[in-house]
């Protein structure tokens, strides 16, 4: 499933197309960012609209957000709330993205670092999820569900 | 065998941020020409050498990623190479990730041209524990490969070698190998066919020129034959329906395909790791809070050190032009010519090269430091953090520091535009920097409120200028941007380079470049601008200067009838003439014009305040000065693009200090 990258630091996709805008794609193509480049938001600019990016052969670009959005991506490393995040798929959780408090909080209820999840209803609040290992189902936050990082897997056993 | 008896041209080429101009530094040393490539604004860097009984022209081409141009750099390359194919490349790839320029190399390598590959930077490589398999690399692309250090000029002898025994031995480059989709290999093939059997005689590989003209609809000139053309057309469709892509980002996807199974054979660990430092140093410096801040900081260091140190070094250039003077005009030889011959010389052309010489220490060290901050790969990161703003202009965020320094002085912020990605930022950013409040205006606005306002209001008429300032450039950015005047904006892709020491040899080399160019190319204009303004106010010969009965005077008063509706009288319209030079002239000019021995007595007898806030939005609106206005000659190339910005200025100004002095008039004031 393709949608544009969600402009968040941390967030990574893989790129599906390069867009409609034919500028727009001829110049990424030839700086090396092409279909199946994996791309990842570093960070954004004061003010947003201008975003940095890096691709996974170790090159930094400065885009706006426009062409980004241009893009379209299959997300594999999104926060939890993320639109393109569906039910009966496998997450490894990455990161969490809080204070100290939330992530103790959350590592009382078995949240921690890889992890891997499977969300079993996601259009509620609160949503719910399973913690495969422990095999145990938790609801979440919407507000808990967009701190915690994940990344897509194919099979929770490796 | 190469032709002995002509300069052989090699083209050194690669993509940007590869250390491609140190280099060019260390191979050519002091030995370099500057010129303009035909047609644009983009500088032409050349250099000699010898090697062995072989005399060498070095072409510094502009970075590119392509030979499919998306920015005017890029188009300087493809016309560089296809109209003037050059008797040998010299490509360099950047060790620390040989993934970003090996698609250009590839692209290169199948020209056919005798063409050697530096891989710069090796030692940064070497830092960071990792090997390149050099040998592989020079296989896999059929010419040969040296490491090299332009920094430490490691490798550098190697690379001399490798190239004289290409001049003395030159091989037809072996094409690479890189895998098309079927259908694309058979129209290259079937169109180089058509190129083998044409009449017209190809210095370039006709593999090569077939893909050119596949990826390239703008190319038209390699191949004159209509039937080749026509083929290309019909083949284009039939491959772009058959891929679903656009050739070139198809061409792109398997040229990038080849670099990367390239790299994975060439070096022992993919991808390399991060640059650390960059990212601890990007952490802070491009912090969502913390980065303006620290960049605004940094301009104001800048802003400082070029004004504080700049600003003591221009009077004691102009005390030794003021002595020079004295010196002269005491001279016997001198003192016996006619009158309005001394003057001419004196107040025409001594004063015209006063006026150039003063720059000098003023543009040094502003290109000093744009180097030292172009070098670190701070420029780029600049961009990024004051993108958002100057979007809104159409502009990127690199354009900021050039209005940001017309602040200071408009002369080197019009230069430094060079700098700049593309001819729509270079033109807009080149017509806004004469809307900043620049130190000049400034002398004359401070001279004047002084006098025409109480001490408690004076620095709030300041204020209003400088916002004046502001919304001027806004307003003037929106309006080139509405009126398409340089063109549509191009989309902001820029690649963010890892932060290297700038080298001291680099920047000198650069700040000199840049005083030569001034000099060539801006001197004359001054000069005759002001030999022109001299003629003005000193002709007729039997009256005054700068008096009512002077062709200015006559000018001044003739114009009147436009001047009075802004409350401006005739005498301030010949300073404001006198002002096209120089606009701190303008206070010397009106103390000349009312000749009385007291000016502030004068000023504030002759002008209400209302009358001098008129006169000084109009100062600061009105045409840049002469050294401004033959810089934006100078860097835009274009007459049309330089007359623009004076009827701007003339426009603006009218419009602006009309609409003041009438609401202040309907409102009361006097």
């Amino acid at each position: 499933m393709s949608s544009p990258l969600t402009i968040r630091p941390g967030c990574e996709c893989i790129i599906r197309s390069l867009g409609q805008d034919k500028k727009v794609a001829r110049r990424l193509a030839q700086m090396g960012v092409l279909p199946d480049t994996r791309i990842k938001v570093i960070r954004l600019a004061p003010f947003g609209g201008t975003i940095e990016v890096s691709i996974d052969q170790g090159q930094y670009f400065a885009l706006r957000a426009d062409e980004v959005n241009a893009l379209d991506c299959e997300m594999v490393v999104m926060p939890l709330s993320d639109k393109t995040v569906k039910i009966n798929q496998y997450y490894r959780v990455r990161s969490l993205f809080g204070g100290k408090t939330f992530q103790q909080k959350m590592e009382q209820q078995g949240i921690i670092p890889s992890i891997v999840i499977q969300p079993l209803e996601l259009n509620t609040s609160p949503i719910l999820i399973e913690l495969i290992e422990k095999k145990k189902n938790l609801t979440l936050g919407l507000g808990q569900a967009d701190k915690i990082i994940i990344e897509v897997i194919d099979d929770p056993q490796k | 065998m190469i032709r002995k008896n002509k300069d052989i041209v090699i083209a050194l080429s690669s993509i940007p941020n590869t250390g491609k101009t140190t280099l060019f530094n260390v191979l050519t040393a002091s030995n370099q020409s500057t010129g303009n490539w035909p047609g644009v604004s983009i500088e032409k860097k050349y250099g000699h050498m010898t090697l062995g009984e072989f005399k060498i022209q070095l072409v510094d081409l502009p970075g590119a990623y392509a030979l499919l141009p998306s920015t005017e750099e890029e188009r300087v390359v493809r016309d560089f190479f296809l109209k003037t194919p050059p008797d040998i490349i010299l490509n360099i790839l950047d060790a620390r990730n040989l993934y970003r320029g090996l698609s250009l190399t590839l692209q290169m390598a199948m020209s056919g041209l005798p063409m050697l590959v530096a891989v710069n930077m090796i030692d940064e490589l070497q830092k960071q524990g990792a090997e390149l398999d050099i040998p592989i690399l020079s296989e896999h692309l059929g010419v040969p490969v040296i490491p090299v250090s332009a920094r430490t000029g490691e490798g550098v002898p190697e690379l001399q070698h490798a190239l004289y025994q290409v001049i003395k031995k030159p091989m037809h480059t072996r094409s690479p190998h890189i895998s098309f989709p079927p259908v694309l290999e058979e129209a290259v093939k079937s169109i180089s066919r058509m190129i083998d059997q044409s009449s017209e005689p190809q210095k370039l590989d006709h593999n090569f020129l077939a893909m050119r003209l596949l990826e390239d609809e703008k190319n038209t000139y390699t191949v004159q034959d209509q039937a080749v053309g026509m083929a290309v057309k019909s083949w284009r469709q039939r491959v772009e329906r058959n891929t679903g892509t656009e050739i070139p980002v198809t061409c792109a996807k398997c040229r990038f395909n080849a670099a990367r199974g390239l790299v994975l054979e060439a070096t022992d660990q993919k991808p390399l790791p991060p640059d650390a430092h960059t990212e601890k140093i990007d952490r802070i410096l491009l912090h969502r809070l913390f980065g303006l801040p620290l960049f605004l900081l940094t301009m104001l260091v800048l802003f400082q050190a070029i004004y504080g140190l700049g600003v003591p070094l221009q009077e004691i250039l102009s005390q030794g032009f003021d002595a020079g003077e004295s010196w002269l005009r005491a001279q016997q030889s001198i003192a016996m010519l006619p009158v309005w011959l001394q003057s001419f010389l004196f107040d025409g052309l001594w004063q015209g090269v006063g006026v150039v010489t003063s720059f000098f220490p003023i543009i040094a060290l502003f290109f000093i430091f744009m180097s030292i901050i172009e070098d670190t790969g701070y420029m780029t990161r600049a961009a990024f953090l004051m993108d958002r703003l100057m979007h809104q202009l159409g502009l990127d965020g690199k354009a900021f520091i050039n209005l940001l320094l017309g602040y200071g002085c408009n002369i080197p912020a019009v230069m430094g535009t060079r700098i700049l990605s593309s001819r729509y930022n270079r033109v807009v950013t080149m017509l806004l920097i004469p809307f900043t409040l620049c130190s000049a205006r400034l002398q004359v606005f401070v001279f004047l409120t002084a006098i025409l306002f109480p001490p408690a209001i004076a620095p709030w008429v300041l204020f209003t200028l400088y916002i004046g300032s502001f919304i001027a450039i806004f307003a003037m950015g929106l309006l080139l941007k509405t009126l398409r005047i340089a063109g549509k904006p191009e989309p902001f892709i820029m690649e963010i380079p890892p932060y290297r020491f700038p080298m001291i040899k680099s920047v000198a080399l650069r700040t000199w470049q840049e005083l030569k160019d001034f000099l060539y190319q801006a001197a004359t204009l001054i000069i005759a601008g002001v030999v022109v303004v001299w003629l003005l106010t000193h002709f007729p010969a039997d009256v005054p200067s700068a008096s009512a009965d002077t062709w200015a005077g006559q000018l001044g008063q003739f114009f009147s009838p436009m001047f009075t509706p802004l409350g401006i009288h005739w005498q301030e319209t010949v300073a404001l003439l006198f002002g096209f030079i120089a606009k701190e002239i303008v206070i010397g000019a009106l103390a000349v014009i009312y000749g009385g021995v007291n000016l502030k007595i004068q000023i504030a007898a002759h002008i209400t305040p209302l009358q001098g806030f008129s006169f000084m939005l109009f100062t600061l609106l009105y045409t840049p000065c002469i050294a401004t206005l033959a810089a934006i000659r100078a860097e835009s190339r274009s007459w049309r693009i330089t007359i623009l910005s004076l009827v701007l200025g003339l426009g603006s100004a009218w419009i602006s200090s009309f609409l003041l002095y009438q609401t202040g008039l309907v409102i009361g004031f006097e």
